[in-house]
């Protein structure tokens, strides 16, 4: 199918006129084809805004400045801007002017005020909170900082006036020190000169002795085997601790009992009258055994064998 | 009635219809200065040569009969014909303007998004309207040239002026017409599609993913820019065909002359180019 020239021609500018328009609502953030209302606010100062930057709510674009001029009336800058109609734009939002001069990326914020108030309708005017930017905060505070600065150079200075006082003067303690050090370097490079053999052949040893090590150690098989020897015999020890402190809780136990007096070892222990008749009827046990060993028929003649079978 | 050929196209009806025929004009044609002349004055002369043949093309504006059956014709080759040149040298323009920005970037504390910044306004405001006014002014500004440089030595020209056609009417003000159109289509076409390779290739090949592209363009985008760069073609389009048709126009010595003068014709539009973008930038910026 062969198209004229004409046809050819009129596509050609449809195309570059919809690219034209599209391509600018585009990179000005704008939705491609639903519309726009505007808006107005009044600044102290613009701090480098002009029409094409971009209008923001939390961070997210919602359109951009058309217009930047100052008002006859109060000599103050007013700004007409464009927002998208789905941004619900209600009475008590303010507008701030934000972002650097100096990189070219300034920004209207829109703070949007609260849910039940009344839509703005297109047209209206948003007053602004003026916020001084990073760079008019840091110029506000540059007096102070450079006072500070001034400062600490002058006590920088007065350092390193004394220190080079310091250093020379001969009899200085920093002249001493470091003729001091010199000497001991000296002295530690001219025995290290003296002693390299020794020195040397030391090395050789270490060298030797972590070879040796390192071979003793290169199984790893015997080596992992003396450890899980070295575990059992803990675990072993660990066992008996455990039953030798239970032991000896026990014996705590039995001794506190007999310091208490409890018991019959407790009462021999802690009652001495109990002591001292036990050891008279000890005593007299004794003598009554004396007396049947020296004279047994005194004891034995109302015995009779029937009576003992 | 002999049918009249006056470069490819057929006057023979524009003779045979008398409202169409518009009064032949005074020939607006001088003698050429000799060598003998200073060169200042010989230049002074040929602005003065070019500011009455402009005139001259304004003065019929009016007289659509005159250019109507051409105007098609030189849109569509001025425009149509030379838009796939003009997209692959502002594709490559856009993808090497990237590459060449990431290059340069080597610094943590600028983000990748500058790239797009960067790519996307060296396009709208420089690359997309130069790029396209040197295609233009090899391709269209040499044929402008060799085709009325031809009829001129040829006598085709004169043979116009013979009978009653007013020649600048019929051969400079649809060539200079088609350039102010087309060229502005050709400039947002060919931006359109370089800003697009500079995307495709940051993002194909690893220098800076489509989005950081696009969040940088809209960061730093002005709506100014494509406006200017709109105007910007509107005076390339104009420099190119009205340099190119004047140098053919007044183009002497057989075929020899015509070369001479197309190779001219290319030459002074792209320096005549670079200066109207130094002017522009300069009083519009």
């Amino acid at each position: 199918m062969k198209y004229s020239n004409e046809l050819k021609v009129g596509i050609s500018i449809i195309l570059a006129g919809v690219i034209f328009v599209l391509g600018i609502r585009f990179f000005e953030d704008l939705p491609l084809f639903r519309t726009t209302y505007d808006l107005e606010t009044e600044l102290d100062d613009a701090a480098g805004l002009i029409p094409g930057n971009v209008v923001r709510v939390n961070g997210v674009t919602v359109g951009s400045v058309d217009e930047v001029f100052i008002n006859p009336e109060n000599n103050r800058v007013r700004v007409r801007f464009h927002v998208d109609r789905d941004v619900p734009v209600r009475e008590g939002t303010e507008t701030a002017v934000s972002g650097l001069d100096a990189l070219g990326v300034v920004r209207m914020d829109l703070l949007l005020g609260p849910p039940g108030g009344e839509p703005v309708p297109s047209g209206g005017f948003l007053p602004n909170r003026s916020e001084p930017d990073l760079l008019t905060s840091l110029a506000n505070r540059a007096p102070v900082l450079l006072d500070q600065v001034d400062r600490v150079m002058e006590d920088l200075g007065g350092v390193l006036t004394s220190s080079r006082t310091q250093l020379e003067d001969p009899a200085s303690d920093v002249r001493m020190l470091l003729l001091s050090v010199r000497s001991t370097v000296g002295a530690l490079d001219e025995t290290l000169r003296a002693e390299r053999r020794r020195v040397s052949s030391i090395l050789t040893n270490v060298d030797s002795l972590t070879g040796a090590l390192s071979n003793a150690v290169g199984g790893g098989d015997s080596l992992a085997a003396a450890v899980q020897d070295l575990r059992g015999l803990v675990r072993r020890m660990d066992a008996t601790l455990a039953g030798l402190d239970r032991t000896l809780g026990g014996v705590d136990t039995l001794l506190g009992k007999i310091n208490r007096g409890e018991g019959t070892v407790g009462l021999l222990v802690n009652d001495p009258s109990l002591y001292r008749r036990t050891d008279s009827v000890l005593v007299s046990i004794e003598a009554l055994l004396a007396d049947f060993r020296a004279n047994p028929g005194r004891y034995l003649k109302e015995m009779r064998i029937v009576d003992l079978f | 009635m002999a049918r009249h050929q006056f470069g490819d196209k057929d006057v023979s009806a524009s003779c045979r219809a008398p409202n169409d025929i518009p009064r032949a004009r005074p020939e607006i044609r001088s003698p050429p200065m000799p060598s003998s002349v200073p060169l200042i004055t010989r230049q002074f002369s040929a602005l003065g040569r070019y500011s009455v043949l402009m005139l001259g093309a304004v003065s019929t504006l009016t007289e659509w009969g005159t250019y109507r059956r051409n105007i098609g014709t030189q849109m569509m080759r001025v425009g149509v014909d030379s838009l796939p040149i003009v997209c692959m040298a502002t594709a490559f323009s856009g993808a090497v303007t990237t590459v060449q920005t990431a290059y340069q970037l080597v610094s943590p504390f600028i983000p990748d998004s500058i790239i797009g910044a960067i790519v996307t306004s060296s396009m709208v405001l420089e690359l997309g309207a130069v790029v396209t006014g040197f295609i233009l002014a090899g391709r269209v500004g040499a044929r402008i040239a060799a085709e009325i440089g031809t009829m001129r030595v040829t006598e085709q020209i004169d043979a116009l002026e013979s009978m009653g056609l007013n020649s600048v009417g019929y051969l400079i003000v649809p060539r200079v017409l088609a350039g102010i159109v087309m060229f502005p289509v050709l400039y947002v076409i060919g931006t359109f599609v370089g800003i697009s390779g500079g995307l495709l290739v940051g993002s194909l090949g690893g220098f800076v993913p489509a989005g950081d592209f696009l969040d940088g363009a809209r960061e730093y985008f002005q709506p100014f820019d494509p406006v200017f760069g709109v105007i910007k073609a509107f005076v390339f389009g104009f420099a190119i065909t009205s340099v190119s048709c004047y140098m053919g126009y007044y183009a002497d010595g057989g075929a020899e002359g015509v070369g001479r003068a197309t190779t001219q014709a290319a030459v002074l539009s792209c320096v005549y180019l670079l200066l109207a973008d130094l002017v522009l930038a300069a009083t519009l910026l």
